[in-house]
Formats: structure tokens, C-alpha cells, sequence
């Protein structure tokens, strides 16, 4: 087994807001290994991208972490000031976030933007001749023609310009990369040639990555781990083979069960009824209790702690032996 | 062969290029190329493609939110059994009737709402313009509607405004308006492309229990082919402009035959972590159809590309048996099978 890399230590953070605390994360606990792929999956307003802002210590003003650690390399991230912490964004951990590629200014050359992060970021420090060769390379490792270097973001198409934020998120050599979303905004053809290329430098370069999507199928097809989001906690953690193959949080289930694929028997597809709660008031005891078919009366008193329930593979749920093998529904 | 409840016929749609003030435009995108299908009775079909495909904008000029450039968009009349009558010629008198045979759902629930409008206002509406019903009849109308599309009781949700919905509900909002008139047609544009995973289901699960309820059809425009596969006994593949593919959709998904399909079929991703994809590499990347060459649209990605379809016009949609038609030089056809 390879080194643990990141590990967050049941991590709590709520939004301070005008109508009361919104909790965003709740008791989160995952470690990230060396050359490792987990991916976190769930809806909006699960917290997935405040677990993404909180790692690159560019979580909101208000929000505030009353318990737990995110630890890289033993150091604790939150207790760094945001000098510190500056220096460890981009070397250590970089980002490719949705919707990066429109975030290109339109009046410098892509080449040069990418020139400046490494500037200010990138040690050991490199002459402009040695910073042009990385790039160029860069270019060549993401797939883009090294002669777009000198050219302005208008330029390039949409997966263009999304892989020229690879090449700047990969510009650092960091150790993990955060990929939020990374290829929501694209056609699907594009976006499976930016995943695989993705999948590609990961092996290569043996990176570990955070793939964060709403889409469980993108995730499937690039990580090694998954974790399931629902409401701010983490409710089912394991390697993706084995929890896609028997999923036991009942959020899970039904997620899985309720996602259209062109491959396989045409099911037809549970519905999850409800909808995501109000994370200022989150109903008690289980999050889920609420939307859930398995739900006890325990379960709307007391919390469910994320347990381990085979190697590797844990899930926060009081009935996950009730939760049934999927695929049963047939059309 | 019973009458086709719409039929479309060379249908093109053409975009000039700006080139500058009082200039006449010389470049055109050819957003739709003479395209040609039919929908029968109670039947939905999906047009899958990529953004820019045309494919909303051929939802548009079927319920003439746009003019077509060329080309005719024939409907059957539910009053009138005989024939199909060209949805261009509907003189301006008729349009109102019309208007109640044909809907559309749009694809962002926050945008195609008057904020300012309650949802007994919003789906009374069509009721109104159309001078159907009392107020107490439009009441108990909308009522019904909103029972059946899953917001009860209804009296909590009529004087509500969209702010004070969820996506979802906004979306079923949007069903019960478009479906208030009883229409026998309706354009839905990627209606749930903006929802959760998890809502997602529960409105397709409403719309296809509508469409058995309300007996209508649906053309249903969407970029993504699993939702098409949920959704539609037909498929149709556009890209730039032309349908390249069309047929029934476990065929088209199961025995795909134009080079664009299989590539769009291997790309799209699997939630299955064992599935092995079969990549399909196709060249480059999607253009824009300005001024396009007579060959084969998609010639410059295509890796199979031949002498002939270099030096062909694009392939017409051709049968391959079985009501699979296919637009590529390549692929044998049924006749030349046999």
C-alpha cells in the first residue's frame, strides 16, 4: 500500500451566516494515497466543493472549521497562516475547476498566464528559457499544439482552453490535483478525450487527484475510491469497484439506481423522492432519514457514525443490512 | 400506416454572419440542413447531438418560435382528419388553435418564468390567452394540473412565486403549463439538464406518465443519450446541421452505424466501473457549419473517411432495414445487402 498523502480528520465546518450556521461539512473523515483517484460524488449543496475549497485553503470568509484536521504530509493545512498557505496552493495542491476555462484573461496570452503561477509559485526557480520548455512540454502532455502558447484564450475552443488549465494546474508539479467539476461545461466527446488524458498524466506522472462531480458516471470511469456525499456528511466511502457493485448507503443505492446508462438492460429507474434538506436546519439524527425507505426510528434520533463494514469499504447507516443488490428493476 | 402526427420535409434553417452595418450578410450558418423525419401518434422521439448540432433550433421552428428558412413542417389537425397542414401557411387567425396543439418546456426552470407571476398565474395563463373556462373553471383546472404533476395538495403551491420553488418544482410547474391545453405535440428542450441526479428521475418518470395520461407526443431534445434512452422509443443523431442517424432507440444504441454515433456512443460515460470502452477516435474537434462544402459533414473527423466520400455530396439518410436510416457513404444499405 502506498504512503497516505491527505488525510482529513473528521472535519466540521459551517457557514456563518445572517439566519444561523449552515452546516456544510459535517464530520468528514478521508485519506488520500499516493497515486491514488478518489472521487466525491453527491447533488448541489452536499458540500463536495467546500471540501475542495477547505483543502486549497480558499474556503468563504464566513465559513469556519470548529473540529478536525486536513493534514498533507503530517502538517495540518488549517493551522497555517495564509501566507503559509499560499505557498503550499499550486506546489503542493492545484485545481482545475468548472468553468476554469472561462476564467482565462481575455487579454493575455495563455502562455503568459500560465508563465505568471509559475512565477509566483513554482520553486525551485527555472530561467524564462528553462519556464518556456516546461510549458511547452505541458502543452504537448495535455495535448494541445505548443505554438498555441503565444496565443490569447479566444482562440482556443472550449476543450482547448479547459486543457490549458490542466497544463496550468499541472505547471507547479504538485503532488494532488482538485478537479471540480472538470469537465461539466463540454460536449461529451470532449469531455471523455479530456478524461482520459487526465487518467493518462495521473498514471504517468503518479499524482494522486480529487475528482469531484455530481455525475457518478464520470466518476466511475476515473477513480480508484469513491465517496458518496449527502447533506455535508460523507455517507458511504470504499473502493469504486465494490461500491458501485453493492452500494450500501441507501442514498447510494439510490443514487445508482436512479442513473440512466446506454449500456446494460433498459431498467426502469427508482426515483428518490423529496428533496435535499435545508442545510441551516438539517433534520436530526440520520441526514438522510427524511427521503430514506429504510429509515427506522433510530435513524431520525441518532446520528449513524461511518463504520467500517468490509476492507475499506464503510458506510454511516444504521440499516445497511436491509439495503437490497441493485439492479432488480427491469423495464 | 396510420397519419403521422408531424412531418417534417427538407426543413433548414439558416443564420447570416454579421459582417458589419447595412452590410448584406454573404456567410450563412447552416444551423439545420434539410432535415427530414416523422412523429407518430403518442410516439417521442430524441434528438441527441452536441451543442451547436441544431437541434435546438429544430424544436424552435416546430413550434414556430422561429421561421424556417426553407422547407416545411406539415401537422396533422385533430379536427380536421384529413390532411397535414403546413404549420407555415396557419393563417394569423388560426395560430391561437394551433398554439394549443403544440407546446414547449425549456430547459432552465429559473429563466422561463415570469418572477413576478404566481404559479396559478403562470399555468392559467395559456387557459386565459386561449378564453377557456371561467375563473372558477381555470381554477379548478390549474388545481388538477398541479395535482397531476406531483405538487399537492395544489392550494399550498397556487399563489407561490418561483423564488419560493425548487428547481424540481419549478420544472413541474413548467409541465402542468405546457400541458394545460391538452396539446398533442410538445418540443421539450433538455428539461432536466439543470436538475439533480436524483430529481431528474422523478420529472422524466412524470412526463412519460403524462404523455400515456395526456396522450401526447414529445420531440425530446437532449445532449445526453442515456437520458434519451430513458425517454424515447426513437432516436435521431444530429450533427452539424443534418440527422445523420435515426431509429429506433435500443437499435441505434445497440447497433449504431454512422461513425458520429459510435464515437458519441463510446464517449459517453458509463456508471459501471467494469465497463471496458470501445474508444472510437474521431479527428478534431466540432466546427461551425458557416458556408459548409457539399461533401459529407463529417468528413474532416471522420477516420474512416474513403475517396468517395471526399469526392460525394453529403449521404442522404438511407433505410438499413427495420426503419434504421443512415447517413453515410459507408454503410451498406438494405438494398445492397439483399
Amino acid at each position: 500500500m502506498s504512503r497516505p498523502l491527505l488525510e482529513v480528520d473528521h472535519l466540521v465546518m459551517n457557514y456563518t451566516t445572517e439566519k444561523g450556521d449552515v452546516s456544510a461539512i459535517q464530520d468528514v473523515s478521508f485519506t488520500l494515497y499516493e497515486g491514488e483517484a478518489l472521487g466525491l460524488v453527491g447533488e448541489s449543496g452536499c458540500g463536495k466543493t467546500s471540501i475542495a475549497m477547505s483543502l486549497l485553503g480558499l474556503a468563504a470568509d464566513n465559513a469556519r472549521f470548529d473540529e478536525g484536521e486536513i493534514r498533507l504530509d503530517g502538517t495540518n493545512l488549517l493551522a497555517l497562516t495564509p501566507d503559509q498557505m499560499r505557498q503550499r496552493r499550486w506546489n503542493d495542491i492545484s485545481m482545475v475547476f468548472q468553468g476554469a476555462m472561462n476564467a482565462w484573461n481575455p487579454v493575455y496570452k495563455v502562455g503568459d498566464q500560465i508563465r505568471e503561477a509559475m512565477d509566483l509559485h513554482f520553486r525551485p526557480r527555472l530561467s524564462s528559457r528553462e519556464v518556456e520548455a516546461r510549458i511547452a512540454k505541458l502543452f504537448e502532455l495535455v495535448g494541445l499544439n505548443p505554438a498555441m502558447i503565444n496565443r490569447y484564450p479566444h482562440e482556443f475552443s472550449g476543450g482547448m482552453r479547459q486543457r490549458a488549465i490542466i497544463a496550468m494546474a499541472l505547471s507547479c508539479d504538485p503532488k494532488i490535483i482538485i478537479a471540480d467539476e472538470p469537465t461539466t461545461a463540454l460536449d461529451v466527446i470532449v469531455q471523455d478525450q479530456i478524461l482520459q488524458e487526465l487518467k493518462a498524466i495521473q498514471a504517468d506522472l503518479g499524482m494522486s487527484i480529487i475528482y469531484i462531480s455530481h455525475d457518478i458516471a464520470v466518476i466511475a470511469e476515473v477513480t480508484d475510491k469513491i465517496g458518496v456525499m449527502y447533506a455535508g456528511k460523507l455517507v458511504e466511502l470504499g473502493p469504486t469497484k465494490e461500491v458501485f457493485a453493492r452500494p450500501k448507503h441507501p442514498y447510494a443505492y439510490l443514487l445508482l439506481s436512479s442513473t440512466p446508462s446506454v449500456t446494460g438492460p433498459r431498467r426502469k429507474l427508482a426515483p428518490l423522492e423529496g428533496e435535499p434538506p435545508d442545510l441551516l436546519n438539517p433534520p436530526t439524527g440520520c441526514r438522510f432519514h427524511p427521503r430514506c425507505p429504510y429509515a427506522t426510528e433510530r435513524c431520525s434520533t441518532e446520528e449513524p457514525p461511518i463504520t467500517d463494514i468490509d476492507s475499506g469499504h464503510q458506510v454511516a447507516c444504521w440499516n445497511w443490512q436491509e439495503v437490497p443488490e441493485l439492479g432488480g428493476l427491469t423495464k | 400506416m396510420t397519419q403521422p402526427l408531424l412531418k417534417v420535409e427538407n426543413l433548414s434553417k439558416l443564420f447570416p454572419v454579421a459582417k458589419g452595418f447595412l452590410r448584406t450578410p454573404t456567410d450563412f450558418i447552416h444551423a439545420v440542413d434539410g432535415i427530414n423525419f416523422e412523429i407518430q401518434p403518442g410516439e417521442s422521439l430524441g434528438l441527441v447531438g452536441e451543442s451547436g448540432c441544431g437541434k435546438s433550433t429544430t424544436g424552435r421552428m416546430l413550434v414556430k418560435l422561429m421561421e424556417a428558412s426553407s422547407g416545411q413542417i406539415l401537422m396533422s389537425d385533430k379536427t380536421q382528419t384529413e390532411d397535414l397542414i403546413d404549420i407555415a401557411n396557419i393563417p394569423r387567425e388560426d395560430m391561437k388553435r394551433f398554439r394549443r396543439r403544440v407546446q414547449m418546456i425549456f430547459q432552465d426552470p429559473y429563466e422561463s418564468m415570469n418572477p413576478r407571476r404566481t404559479v396559478f398565474e403562470t399555468v392559467s395563463e395559456p387557459l386565459t390567452v386561449q378564453n377557456i373556462g371561467s375563473l372558477k373553471e381555470r381554477e379548478e383546472r390549474v388545481s388538477e394540473m398541479l395535482r397531476l404533476v406531483g405538487l399537492s395538495p395544489p392550494d399550498a403551491f397556487l399563489f407561490r412565486y418561483p423564488h419560493e420553488l425548487s428547481g424540481g418544482q419549478r420544472q413541474r410547474v413548467a409541465i402542468a403549463r405546457a400541458l394545460v391545453l391538452d396539446p398533442s405535440f410538445v418540443v421539450a428542450d433538455e428539461p432536466t439538464s439543470m436538475l439533480d441526479v436524483s430529481i431528474r428521475i422523478s420529472i422524466m418518470d412524470l412526463m412519460l406518465k403524462l404523455a400515456d395520461e395526456f396522450d401526447v407526443s414529445y420531440l425530446y431534445i437532449t445532449h445526453d443519450l442515456a437520458v434519451a434512452r430513458y425517454m424515447c422509443d426513437r432516436i435521431a443523431v444530429m450533427y452539424l446541421g443534418k440527422i445523420v442517424e435515426i431509429g429506433d432507440t435500443e437499435e441505434i444504441l445497440g447497433n449504431p452505424q454512422h461513425p458520429y454515433t459510435k464515437a458519441l456512443l463510446s464517449a459517453v460515460p458509463v456508471p459501471d466501473p467494469t465497463h471496458v470502452k470501445e474508444e472510437v477516435a474521431i479527428l478534431g474537434g466540432i466546427t461551425k457549419a458557416i458556408n459548409p462544402p457539399a461533401e459529407c459533414r463529417f468528413l474532416a473527423r471522420c477516420p474512416w473517411a474513403q475517396d468517395v466520400c471526399r469526392t460525394s455530396d453529403h449521404p442522404p439518410l438511407e433505410d438499413k432495414g427495420d426503419g434504421h436510416y443512415v447517413a453515410c457513404h459507408l454503410v451498406e444499405s438494405a438494398l445492397a445487402r439483399a
